[in-house]
């Protein structure tokens, strides 16, 4: 138990931040097993930004512990960002810096630096060198931040909103480059994102965050296995009740018929019911749309 | 070796300053030749050389201890430093170190031509040459470090600033008040040296007051505050403790002023 709680990439225990009066993150509790990629969902203000913060180091939880290898971040993150990899959600590398600059810096901070991946991964963004960072676009800071963050070998990949304002040319790219990393060398990752589509293929397990509490802590694969997505047709007599077996997380009829999204049972046997596969985002707007009903 | 790392990463785009030294060091080369009398030219040019020297060290290094990690962290990209295996006091160290590095340079690239060229300093001896650009290093260290902590002050617009307010004002009326007890006992020597310590441990509390707002602070600008504000309090308090100390064995020691009464000077 202990050993293989010291080698967890990710332990919250507890997690809790606060602003004053504002509870911006309340008891998250959850665990990144080597290897995964856990992608962190929310809405804007559900307190991601807060949770990334306190598990870099950069913010001291107000409550509960926050543990990257086995060792608490705030007191050891000297040593422990010698095996993360982070892209934050602004790109924050200073503006008159050039990309060569950069990774000039950054390499000569890590005996693990990788020069020749990291040359590579720039060629393949085609990112100008000599450029100061503040006067790359938005994609290409991007990408030099994720070339830079790829550069110690890291065994933990913290990826804050990294395709915001992407577009999908620059955000393929990036998933590729993931991918890449994901196949060669199984580093976990966790990614923040408000891109659910193209978080889809990549994630294993998924959190929900939602006014600051962990709504959801679960594999992709178990969400999709415990959740239906039917639909009717208008000419179907189904009415919302007849559904309440099934406990319908979130249903909506129109004139155009009905769909809902089922916790529990199989409606295949139904008749009128069709049955669909649920994608990551319509789960994700059901949770979130029930959670703030419930609250 | 990681320190150095960021004292370069900070000198990058900064090469304005210098440019700005070489200039004011040509102003004061061409200050020589507007004027008739060598002797003169050459006082001249020498006194241009270390007053726009120092003058810049010391702007440089208050601008620069202005914006060296507040700017950052209001901008948002301190986290580009805490994301990097760097500890707090590389960080700090690094930042200090860049700034006393470019105020120096830019000094002595602003005044030590014409100082040179002026020939006057064969005339000054080497101890005085050093005790120049030692205080002019020491004032820029004071500055650097002064307005480092000023600037998370103000920015961080907490209410933290009216402690800070208290602080300020009940350390000046204190240094005041040891420093009017002294002069009414003639001890203009203690006085001087009083002032002296209270620098040196004021300068002390202002770089521990730093180093506690990038280890305990770190992206959090406010929290950052608060071990600023806290730390100069106490530093403030104990430096007045010792300042009042020393005061008071400075007049138990003394031996009492004698006014004697002169016949020409009494009132009629």
């Amino acid at each position: 138990m202990t050993s293989q709680v010291e080698t967890l990439p990710i332990a919250c225990h507890q997690v809790g931040v606060r602003y004053g009066r504002t509870q911006a993150l309340n008891q998250a509790s959850f665990q990144v097993e080597p290897g995964q990629v856990y992608a962190l969902l929310g809405r804007n203000g559900s307190g991601k930004t807060s949770l990334v913060r306190c598990l870099l180091g950069h913010q001291k939880p107000t409550a509960g512990r926050v543990e990257l290898f086995g060792q608490e971040v705030w007191s050891a993150r000297q040593t422990l960002m010698h095996r993360v990899g982070v892209v934050a959600e602004e790109p924050d590398a200073p503006p008159l810096m050039t990309t060569r600059q950069l990774v000039r810096f950054c390499g000569s901070l890590y005996p693990t630096w990788d020069q020749a991946g990291v040359d590579q991964r720039l060629g393949r963004f085609r990112i100008p060198m000599d450029l100061p960072f503040g006067r790359l676009s938005r994609g290409q800071k991007g990408q030099v931040s994720l070339a830079l963050a790829l550069g110690p070998k890291p065994a933990l990949l913290v990826l804050d909103d990294p395709t915001l304002g992407l577009d999908a040319v620059a955000r393929r790219e990036v998933y590729d480059e993931l991918l890449g990393e994901l196949g060669e060398r199984g580093t976990t990752v966790l990614i923040t994102t408000h891109d659910l589509a193209g978080i889809e293929g990549l994630a294993d397990r998924i959190g929900i965050l939602h006014q600051g509490r962990l709504l959801v802590d679960a594999s992709l694969e178990d969400l999709k296995a415990r959740h239906r997505k039917v639909s009717w047709a208008p000419t179907q007599a189904v009415d919302p009740t007849d559904l309440a077996p099934f406990a319908p997380l979130w249903s909506r009829t129109g004139s155009l018929g009905g769909e809902a999204i089922l916790t529990q049972g199989d409606p295949s046997q139904v008749p009128g019911l069709q049955v669909h596969p649920l994608s990551l985002e319509e789960l994700f707007v059901a949770l979130v749309g029930e959670a703030e009903v419930a609250s | 070796m990681s320190i150095l790392a960021v004292t370069r990463r900070e000198w990058t785009g900064r090469r304005n300053v210098l440019l700005l030294a070489a200039g004011l060091s040509v102003i004061s080369i061409l200050s020589m030749y507007f004027e008739a009398d060598p002797k003169v030219a050459h006082e001249k040019a020498t006194f241009m050389g270390i007053f726009a020297g120092t003058a810049l060290a010391w702007v440089v290094a208050l601008l620069y201890g202005a914006t060296m990690v507040s700017r950052d962290l209001e901008e948002r990209r301190f986290g580009f430093f805490l994301n990097q295996p760097l500890h707090a006091a590389q960080i700090f160290l690094g930042k200090v170190l860049a700034g006393l590095g470019l105020a120096l340079l830019a000094g002595l690239l602003a005044g030590l031509p014409s100082v040179l060229l002026s020939g006057l300093w064969r005339q000054v001896a080497l101890k005085d040459l050093g005790a120049i650009v030692g205080v002019g290093l020491a004032g820029c260290l004071v500055l650097l470090l002064l307005f480092h902590a000023v600037s998370i002050q103000v920015r961080s617009r907490s209410l933290w600033l009216l402690l800070d307010l208290v602080v300020w004002t009940a350390f000046f009326a204190g240094v005041r008040w040891l420093s009017l007890r002294l002069m009414g006992a003639w001890a203009f020597q203690d006085m001087v040296h009083l002032w002296l310590g209270l620098l040196a441990g004021g300068t002390l509390g202002l770089g521990i007051a730093g180093y506690l707002q990038v280890a305990e602070g770190r992206a959090d600008l406010q929290r950052g505050h608060r071990w600023v504000s806290i730390t100069l309090a106490l530093t403030a308090g104990l430096l007045l403790l010792a300042g009042w100390v020393d005061t008071a064995w400075v007049l138990k020691h003394r031996p009492p002023v004698a006014w004697t009464s002169q016949p020409g000077n009494r009132s009629r």
